[in-house]
């Protein structure tokens, strides 16, 4: 140690002639980063309102309210989120999990009010001036906590599929349905979509962990026919999943499949408590999904009841509709007769006539009508008689009764449904080359989106555009179709486009069989007279209250005879809203 | 010979399990213990106490008390465990082997009650002053609850559960 | 003279005291005789409020142990969640997270060399080292979003990838840092002043190291090679060539001289794991957080904080919540154990400078 200890400490001073390295707080703006995490922005059109910042924030900052302005809707809760800055720590876990990545953070770090309340507010609703940043904390969708890609379904190769009636769908294994049940964020905004409002969360978060016995039982509260739509259901509910916004919804119907499948014997899964037995009895026309819903639920209540089908198989549409690569019959078999074990009485081919019907109503405390639709639309065209020309819905429930039925080597299928295409699958099945010709667009088609790709597989040609304007008779027992094109005409905003008719060209084809899948309407003359007077019918479907019970007290209705969208799980709602309808009744009755 | 045989050959060994290649551990007895931290540190190398700590496993009615070795020369730890009767908590001190066992056992019986026979300091509160509940690190004490009767509800917020908030919305069908 | 002794309590208030700790002391004129540390001032209850929380919430939250230094907290847990719940992450991940510990440790070593001259009242390099930080927080917030809780550091990985750019910026900033060394040299280590005051304070008995389980700068002052870093290596620390940095002074000076090399070791490991960085994804797909469950498990991880050895010994039990996350901070035994008995026959205007060489942070004693 030294004189040089003393004096160099003194270098020090040069200090002094250096630029400082503050700024000048507030005279100069620091901007902050471009990924800083400052003050959140939200884009309210985007947002679904499904909480999951709320869920993930650690503090307890996010609370989700409601606003003027913003009504909950389906697939949208209709909340927002409010953030409490008292209690906000800028971790950015609500921006990396926000599923529709409406949520964000801008570069804005400097906020001075003096009223404490200016702290809590609704990101993009209470304007605070620096919506419009650009800069700020975001995440990507790929490393965001939410995992947009859904796990695929293996299915049959095509050429495969062809050859025989075995189902399409191979269904996950136990380690692809945990993955992809695991993607569900639980918001439940998919119940909005369900008819039947089931469980789904729940059960997919059960299906996640491994408790597949406890999944069928939720499911089982609200549905007995959960295998049937873990295959077959329209799946409304995966339209207004939260994910579904930025990537793949959640696989809901295939893990319900999952989940159903694994267990052979309900009688020893489900554990549904039957209550004591009441006196009065309920009779049941049509032992279709909503019929035998109704009869489940009503049996469990303790009440005594029987179904009349006509057919000599329960299970209405699902049964002689569709065809079996969708929904094997040993699958459909397994559903019904747990339902019968519960005490229900089954009577088949029981066709109600208008005498019958009489002495049901004799007998019966109250009748349920789920007889579906069955008397398909005709095309309205010349020469529609010609006896090649056959109706999908017949055609379907002779293949499934295995009746024999001639479709030859060329089809043309006409219409744009689910039915439309399960005739045209099942004819690609029996060799036939197959069309199917629509008159709007194939974006425009009421199928089920895989239900098409499905059969473009298979080698089915989809024509659009077109309308059908007359059948000939051709020889070697052909059959010739006249059709011309249609444009699309707009609506306006809101309203499909029409298809209008080109006037002036006309385009034929060749074909053994035209089956024509336009829909089809209800049947109701089984009813007799004096009821069929009484009955309030709009267009074309029974009408119903909110309870579905009909203009007749002690008659309700339910299924694709009383509402417009004619699907299974629609059914099973009617069935159980029935349910809980008839127990009214009696209560009021007596 | 390697250490687990070693350790079985002595001492009562329930499980030993190699969780890293540097990283042992070992569930003994309450009354192995001692003996085996002794033997560990004079005859096996493990000089240093990284660690003492407690965990509460409520539903076997159990505290396990863990302590973490550290062996400077074969650049490895060791975790010691045992299980200690919940429901009387007593044990002793390790504090003549190594001096820091002293604090943490301290901080232990502060936070769980454990009781360490033969420790000078234990009683001293460390962290904790005037406290007025059983030990706060007990899974049985809610800090929330707690908080709420001490404190009150801090602030008027919502507290809406948005997920319950969602599932009542749509159960509103199926009430009718 | 009297030999009455008196009773004096430093802090928590005390300028000397790095952070909201007190000691108790009994002095005889001005030497400490006996000394006791006490703590509690600034509980926070982070392990029991983890228990109550799913793992992915704690983030946030284990940062805040200790503030200057958050990283380190970070990737031991996110380790160690990972090892429980077996979970590779990528490559360059672990390089990311390597860069950002050594980043975290640079500052928080060029704010400590200030603070050790502010200790005993030169408090010019005090600014300078808090200035000189900010530099580096700069660039943690352009990495991270945040510049003093980065939350950055996630099971599966790291939030976000490297900005473009940054590894030149990272490479300026170092250059700038290693230019403004020699000045805090000439005021710090080539002062008469600090190296009288210094030189031999607070001796520490080799046989104390391994026996106290003293780890980190403190141990590599009295000349024990114990460095987590070439321990145990973790992240991508085995893939760097480095020695571990040993005095064998055992006094202040001595941990003055380590922290002192460690600076430019850090330097060093900085420019070499920029140059290394790999090419690839950052961040693995983890389970659904809202949802995350790690089977029932036990598991010790640990880091070479500035302070010394940190560690996380971790619980699962199958459930979504960890059962108990025992945080092990160096300075529960510095700061209780060591300081206890260090203190004693010391000066009692030395006190702070022992302080700040132990560096003694209190948020991680009583977490």
């Amino acid at each position: 140690m030294g004189l040089k200890e003393v004096l160099k400490p003194l270098g020090a001073w040069r200090q002094i002639a250096r630029k400082p390295h503050t700024i000048l707080v507030p005279k100069v703006h620091r901007e902050a980063a471009e990924r800083y995490r400052g003050f959140h922005v939200n884009d309210l059109g985007k947002c679904i309102g499904c909480g999951t910042c709320a869920a993930v924030c650690p503090n307890e900052a996010i609370d989700m309210v409601k606003i003027e302005g913003i009504e909950g809707k389906k697939g949208d809760s209709g909340f927002r989120p409010r953030i409490d800055y008292g209690r906000c720590c800028w971790c950015g876990l609500c921006v990396d999990s926000c599923p529709t990545t409406s949520l964000r953070m801008t570069n804005e770090y400097i906020w001075i009010r003096e009223a404490p309340d200016d702290f809590v507010y609704i990101p993009g609703y209470d304007i605070k001036g620096f919506e419009q940043k650009e800069k700020g904390y975001r995440k990507d969708k790929e490393h965001s906590f939410t995992d947009y890609h859904r796990v695929p379904m293996r299915e049959k190769e095509p050429e495969e599929r062809l050859q025989t009636f075995a189902e399409v769908v191979l269904g996950y294994t136990e380690e692809e349905a945990r993955k992809e049940a695991d993607r569900c964020i639980g918001c439940g905004l998919c119940i909005s979509g369900c008819p039947d409002r089931m469980h789904i969360p729940d059960y997919i978060r059960a299906v996640a962990s491994g408790e597949y016995e406890r999944s069928v039982n939720i499911m089982y509260e609200n549905n007995p026919f959960a295998e049937l739509c873990g295959k077959v259901c329209t799946r409304r509910c995966e339209s207004y999943c939260s994910l579904g916004n930025e990537g793949d919804p959640v696989a809901i119907r295939w893990l319900k499949r999952f989940a159903t499948e694994r267990f052979s014997d309900l009688k020893e899964v489900i554990r549904a408590r039957k209550q004591e037995l009441k006196d009065k009895s309920v009779g049941i026309i049509g032992a279709g999904p909503g019929g035998l819903t109704a009869a489940y639920y009503l049996a469990l209540r303790g009440y005594k009841v029987t179904v009349y089908e006509a057919m000599p198989e329960a299970g209405g549409m699902t049964m002689a509709g569709i065809p079996k690569y969708r929904f094997p019959l040993p699958s459909l078999k397994k559903q019904v007769e747990f339902i019968l074990s519960q005490g229900v009485e089954l009577k088949t081919n029981y066709f109600v006539d208008p005498e019958k019907f009489r002495n049901l109503m004799e007998i019966h405390d109250a009748i349920y009508l789920g007889v579906g639709l069955l008397k398909p639309w005709k095309l309205g065209v010349p020469g529609e008689d010609h006896p090649n020309v056959i109706y999908a819905i017949d055609y379907l429930r002779k293949v499934n009764f295995n009746e024999s039925v001639k479709i030859g080597n060329e089809v043309v299928v006409i219409g744009g449904g689910d039915v439309a295409i399960d005739a045209a699958r099942v004819s690609r099945r029996f060799g036939a080359k197959v069309t199917i010709g629509y008159r709007r667009r194939k974006v425009d088609m009421p199928a089920d989106r895989e239900e098409i790709e499905g059969a473009e597989e298979e080698g089915v040609e989809i024509w659009e555009k077109i309308i059908p304007l007359r059948v000939e008779d051709a020889p070697e027992g052909r059959v010739k179709l006249v059709y011309g094109k249609a444009r699309m005409v707009d609506q306006g905003p809101g309203r499909r486009p029409k298809p209008v008719l080109i006037e002036g060209e006309e385009y034929e084809i060749l074909v053994d069989r035209i089956i024509v899948a336009i829909g089809q309407q209800a049947d109701l003359t089984f009813l007799p007279q004096e009821f069929a007077e009484k009955m309030e019918v709009e267009r074309g479907r029974i009408k119903v209250n909110e309870r579905q019970m009909t203009s007749i007290s002690g008659i309700f209705a339910g299924g694709d005879v009383a509402n417009r969208v004619a699907d299974a799980i629609s059914a099973i709602a009617d069935g159980l809203r029935a349910v809980k309808g008839i127990e009214l009744y009696f209560q009021g009755k007596s | 010979m390697n250490i687990i045989e070693r350790l079985k050959e002595r001492f009562e060994v329930l499980i030993a399990e190699k969780k890293r290649k540097d990283l042992l551990i070992i569930e003994t007895t309450k009354k192995g213990l001692i003996p085996m931290l002794f033997y560990l540190k004079e005859y096996e190398g493990y000089r240093t106490l990284t660690l003492i700590s407690c965990v509460d496993w409520i539903e076997d009615k159990k505290f396990q008390m863990s302590y973490i070795l550290w062996n400077f020369r074969m650049k490895a730890n060791i975790i010691v465990k045992f299980m200690l009767d919940r429901e009387n908590p007593d044990f002793e001190t390790v504090y003549k082997l190594w001096p820091q066992a002293e604090a943490y056992e301290r901080e232990i019986h502060e936070m769980f009650g454990v009781n360490f026979e033969g420790n000078p300091t234990q009683n001293e509160e460390l962290i904790l002053e005037d406290w007025d509940n059983i030990p706060p690190m007990r899974r049985d004490f809610d800090t929330l609850k707690y908080s709420m009767e001490k404190f009150g509800e801090r602030e008027p917020k919502s507290r809406i559960n948005i997920r319950k908030e969602i599932s009542e919305q749509y159960d509103e069908w199926r009430r009718k | 003279m009297s030999t009455e002794e008196v009773r004096l309590f430093i802090g928590p208030q005390h300028p000397g005291v790095t952070g909201n700790m007190s000691i108790e002391v009994l002095l005889k004129g001005d030497t400490i005789t006996w000394a006791k540390t006490h703590i509690g001032y600034l509980h926070r209850a982070f392990e029991k409020l983890m228990e109550r929380r799913i793992f992915i919430k704690s983030f946030p939250l284990v940062c805040r142990i200790c503030v200057p230094e958050s990283d380190t907290n970070e990737e031991n847990l996110a380790r160690g969640l990972e090892e429980l719940a077996d979970i590779e992450i990528p490559e360059r991940a672990k390089w990311i997270r390597t860069l950002v510990l050594e980043l975290s440790r640079l500052q928080m070593f060029i704010m400590w060399y200030g603070g050790i001259a502010g200790s005993m009242g030169l408090s010019t390099p005090v600014q300078w080292g808090i200035g000189d930080r900010d530099y580096i927080l700069d660039l943690f917030e352009e990495l991270t979003g945040g510049r003093v809780y980065h939350i950055y550091i996630l099971p599966g990985g790291v939030r976000k990838d490297l900005p473009e750019g940054f590894e030149e910026r990272v490479l300026k900033t170092m250059d700038l840092i290693e230019r403004r060394l020699p000045e805090y040299d000439e005021l710090i280590m080539d002062n008469a002043v600090e190296q009288k005051r210094l030189k031999g304070l607070a001796p520490i008995p080799k046989e104390w190291v391994e026996e106290m389980g003293i780890t980190g700068p403190v141990a590599r002052a009295c000349g024990f090679p114990y460095d987590v870093r070439k321990n145990s290596p973790y992240e991508a620390y085995d893939k760097l060539d480095f020695d571990v940095i040993t005095e064998d002074g055992c006094d202040v000076w001595s941990m003055l001289l380590v922290r002192r090399r460690e600076i430019d070791l850090s330097i060093k490991l900085i420019r070499e794991i920029v140059s290394k960085m790999p090419k690839g994804e950052f961040l693995t797909r983890l389970p659904n957080v809202l949802y995350w469950e790690i089977p029932k498990g036990e598991t010790y991880v640990k880091s070479e904080a500035t302070r010394g050895e940190f560690g996380y010994y971790i619980f699962t039990d199958g459930s979504g919540k960890p059962r108990r996350v025992h945080v092990k901070g160096p300075s529960f035994i510095h700061g209780i154990t060591l300081l206890e008995r260090l203190l004693v026959g010391q000066n009692i205007a030395d006190v702070a400078p022992i302080l700040v060489a132990l560096q003694i942070c209190p948020p991680e004693m009583e977490r």
